[in-house]
C-alpha cells in the first residue's frame, strides 16, 4: 500500500515545481507553558532551504512534525503534498532524517549501520548493501567504513550521519544541525556536501542551524523563525542584497573620504579600519570610485560584505551598520 | 532544473577537491525498484535483531556466551544420544518437559539477562531511536519486532536442543509404535519450551528497556530473577519443614504459594497444573523446578498469562513514551 502510494505521488522524478514543505497555522505545545511553535506558516520551495533560528526557536520541533513523528496542537502541515499527520509513513519513506545529537551505536562498522538502516527505510538487501557502499563513498568515507563507528572522529560520525539520511534515496533531506561539533575545516567541508547533494543529486534539502554566515553559502531560500514565529522567509538573494554593505578601506585620508561620500549622500560609517557604505546596486561602486579617484588616495579594499542573522531583521540599515561595527554612537 | 543536475553529475568523472579530503564524484544513482513495505521492514528488524541475539553482526566477543549457552543447553541431548547407542534398550536419561530444569534456569537466566540490554539498551544508550522512529514504520513496530525476535531467539535456545533430544532418542529405539510414543512426549515439552520462550524474553526486555546502560540492565534482570528463584525454593523449602512435606495429603499452603514468586517456578507450577496429578499415595513428588502448586494450579495458570500481558504491554508503553530525540 506505501510503495503504491509512493509511485502514484510522483516516486523518484525530480522534484517538481511547487512546495516541498507547506505548514500553515502550526502550533506545538507542550503541556500548558511551553510554546515551541505558534501559529507558522510557511512554504519551502525545490533546493536547498536554511531553517534558521537561535537554539530552542522550534527548528527542531518543526522537522519532528514534518516527519509525523510528533502531532501539532493545532494546525496542518504536509511534505510533497501529503498531510503530516495521516500520511506519515508516506512522508518518511520520501525523507532522510539527520538529527542534531549523537546518535550512532559505537560498536559496529559504518557499513554495517547504514546497510540496516537502509533496510528500514525499505530497500530490499541487496540494494541496501550497494546504497550504503554509495552513500558512505559520496560523504566520503572509504575504508573507514569497515572501521566501527566508536573510532570516528567527530567529523566522521556527522558524515555518517548524513550517510545514513541519504541512503533511501529520499526526496528530501531534513538536517538538524550538520555542522555541530565540527571544526571550521569540517564545517566547510559539510557544507560543500550538503550544496552537491542539493545541486547534483537534485534532492531538496531543509538544514536547521543557528548560524546564518554558515548556511547562507550554500541555501537557495531561507527560513527565519524566532519563538515558535516566522520572522521571514524569502530567497536568499533577496534577503542578503536589500541589506548588503560594502567596506572601503584606503591607506589614508579616511577622513577626507568620510567627508566626501557624505557629500556624495551615501552616509557612510566607520568600520574598523575603513567605512561601511550601504549598497544601493551599481551605483555605489561608481560613486566610491569617483570619490576615491577625485580624492586621489591610495585604495586597498572595496568588498561588499553580508550580515549575521541578527542584523539580517533589523529594519534601520543605519542601526544594523552601527551593529556590525560594534560601535556605540553613530551620529 | 534538477534533473539536468543530476544528469550533468552522472557525466562527470572528475575528482572535486574539498578540504576534507578528495571526494570522487562518482555521480548519484537513485534507487527506482519496488521498497519494501512495512511489514517486510519489520520483518527484517526481526532478523537482524534474532540475529543480534546470539552475537551474528556483532563482532566475535558477542558470540562467545550465546554460543557457549546453547552448547551447554545441548550438552544433555547429546549425552543422552550417546548413552542410549551404548546401552541400547535403556531408558531415556532426559525427559523433554523436565528437560535438566537447573541446567536450564541457569543458562536461561544468563541469556536474558546478557542479550536482552543487547537487543534493546544500547539504542536507548546511544540514542538510535530516532533513526528507527524517522523511517517508514510505526512506533510500536520496533518493540513488537524486538519482542518477537528476542521470543525466537529463547524459543531457539530451548527448543532446538529438545529436537535433538528427539532425534537421538528416536534413531535410537525401535519400532514405528516406540517412535510415536517418542513424538507424543514431545509435544507437551515443546509447548512447555514455549511457554519459558514468552514470558522470560517479556520480562527480559520489558526490565532491559527501562535503562540504557548495558551492565545497570544486566543487573535488572539477572538479579531479580536470580534471588526471586532462590527465594521461591527456600520459601517451598521451608513449607515443607514447618507443615510438613507433601505427599501426606495435600502440601502446606506456603509450599503451594512458594512457586509463584519466581518465573522459573511459575513456569514449573504451570507444568504441573497442566500435568495429570500423581497418583493417590504414590510416592511424594517435588522435584527441583517441578514446582508444588497443590490445589492451586489455576492460579499459576492465571498469573503465568498477567505476568506476561503485563510485561508486554509495560514494554509497549515504554516505548510510546520514549523520546524521540
Amino acid at each position: 500500500m506505501i510503495t503504491q502510494s509512493i509511485r502514484e505521488s510522483g516516486g523518484h522524478q525530480p522534484p517538481e515545481p511547487g512546495a516541498v514543505i507547506e505548514a500553515r497555522g502550526l502550533t506545538m505545545r507542550y503541556g500548558s507553558t511551553v510554546t515551541a511553535l505558534d501559529d507558522l506558516t510557511v512554504s519551502v520551495e525545490p533546493g536547498i532551504t536554511g531553517l534558521i533560528g537561535a537554539n530552542g526557536a522550534g527548528k527542531s520541533t518543526l522537522i519532528k512534525i514534518l516527519l509525523g513523528l510528533l502531532g501539532p496542537t493545532t494546525g496542518t502541515a504536509s511534505v510533497f503534498g501529503h498531510d503530516c499527520v495521516t500520511d506519515g509513513f508516506v512522508i518518511r519513506t520520501l525523507s532522510g532524517y539527520m538529527p542534531e545529537h549523537d546518535c550512532l551505536p559505537p560498536d559496529v562498522t559504518a557499513t554495517e549501520l547504514v546497510t540496516h538502516l537502509g533496510r528500514m527505510s525499505g530497500l530490499p538487501a541487496t540494494a541496501a548493501r550497494e546504497r550504503a557502499a554509495d552513500s558512505l563513498r559520496h560523504v566520503g568515507l572509504y575504508e573507514e567504513r569497515y572501521r566501527q563507528i566508536g573510532t570516528y572522529s567527530t567529523g566522521m560520525k556527522q558524515r555518517v550521519k548524513l550517510a545514513q539520511a541519504l541512503v533511501g534515496d529520499p526526496r528530501l533531506l531534513l538536517l538538524d544541525e550538520p555542522t555541530n561539533g565540527l571544526d571550521p575545516a569540517g564545517r566547510i567541508a559539510m557544507l560543500e556536501l550538503i550544496a552537491r547533494i542539493g545541486a547534483e543529486f537534485g534532492i531538496s534539502i531543509l538544514v536547521a542551524s543557528h548560524l546564518l554566515g554558515e548556511i547562507e553559502q550554500v541555501c537557495d531560500h531561507l527560513v527565519a523563525i524566532d519563538a515558535g514565529r516566522l520572522l521571514r522567509a524569502d530567497s536568499i538573494r533577496s534577503m542578503t542584497q536589500a541589506s548588503s554593505v560594502l567596506v572601503v578601506e584606503v591607506d589614508e585620508g579616511l577622513e577626507l573620504l568620510q567627508a566626501d561620500l557624505s557629500r556624495r549622500g551615501l552616509n557612510p560609517l566607520p568600520y574598523q579600519r575603513g567605512l561601511l557604505v550601504q549598497l544601493a546596486g551599481d551605483a555605489t561602486y561608481d560613486t566610491v570610485r569617483d570619490a576615491v579617484a577625485d580624492l586621489g588616495l591610495p585604495l586597498s579594499r572595496m568588498e561588499q560584505r553580508r550580515h549575521r542573522i541578527e542584523e539580517l531583521f533589523r529594519a534601520d540599515p543605519a542601526e544594523q551598520a552601527g551593529q556590525t561595527t560594534g560601535a556605540a554612537s553613530v551620529s | 532544473m534538477s534533473a539536468d543536475a543530476s544528469a550533468a553529475a552522472g557525466r562527470l568523472a572528475a575528482p572535486t577537491v574539498d578540504s576534507g579530503g578528495v571526494i570522487h564524484n562518482i555521480g548519484y544513482r537513485r534507487y527506482d525498484a519496488a521498497r519494501l513495505g512495512r511489514a517486510q521492514i519489520v520483518r527484517a528488524l526481526i532478523w537482524h535483531s534474532f540475529r543480534a541475539a546470539f552475537g551474528i553482526g556483532r563482532g566475535a566477543k558477542a558470540k562467545i556466551f550465546p554460543i557457549l549457552l546453547f552448547v551447554l543447553m545441548c550438552l544433555p541431548a547429546a549425552v543422552n544420544a550417546i548413552g542410549l547407542a551404548l546401552n541400547p534398550g535403556s531408558q531415556p536419561a532426559v525427559t523433554y518437559d523436565g528437560y535438566t530444569p537447573q541446567l536450564r534456569v541457569v543458562a536461561m537466566l544468563i541469556f536474558v539477562a546478557l542479550e536482552a540490554p543487547n537487543l534493546v539498551s544500547s539504542d536507548l544508550r546511544n540514542h538510535t531511536l530516532p533513526l528507527y522512529f524517522a523511517r517508514p514504520i510505526s512506533r510500536l513496530d520496533y518493540p513488537v519486532a524486538k519482542l518477537v525476535a528476542f521470543l525466537l531467539a529463547c524459543l531457539a535456545m530451548i527448543e532446538i536442543p529438545l529436537l535433538l533430544l528427539y532425534l537421538g532418542t528416536a534413531t535410537q529405539v525401535h519400532g514405528a509404535s516406540q517412535v510415536w510414543e517418542q513424538t507424543l512426549q514431545l509435544g507437551p515439552g515443546l509447548l512447555y519450551g514455549a511457554a519459558w520462550a514468552v514470558l522470560l524474553p517479556s520480562i527480559g526486555l520489558l526490565l532491559a528497556s527501562m535503562t540504557g546502560k548495558r551492565v545497570f540492565a544486566i543487573c535488572a534482570i539477572g538479579i531479580p530473577l536470580f534471588f526471586s528463584y532462590i527465594l521461591a525454593n527456600v520459601l517451598a523449602h521451608i513449607g515443607e519443614q514447618a507443615f510438613g512435606p507433601a505427599g501426606f495429603g495435600q502440601p502446606s499452603t506456603l509450599t503451594s504459594l512458594a512457586g509463584l514468586i519466581s518465573p522459573f517456578t511459575l513456569l514449573g507450577g504451570v507444568l504441573r497444573w497442566l500435568q495429570k496429578a500423581p497418583a493417590p499415595g504414590g510416592p511424594p513428588v517435588r522435584e527441583v523446578m517441578q514446582t508444588t502448586v497443590g490445589n492451586y494450579g489455576a492460579l499459576y495458570g492465571a498469573v503465568f498469562l498477567i505476568l506476561t500481558v503485563a510485561a508486554i504491554a509495560g514494554l509497549v508503553a515504554r516505548y510510546r513514551k520514549v523520546g524521540v530525540a
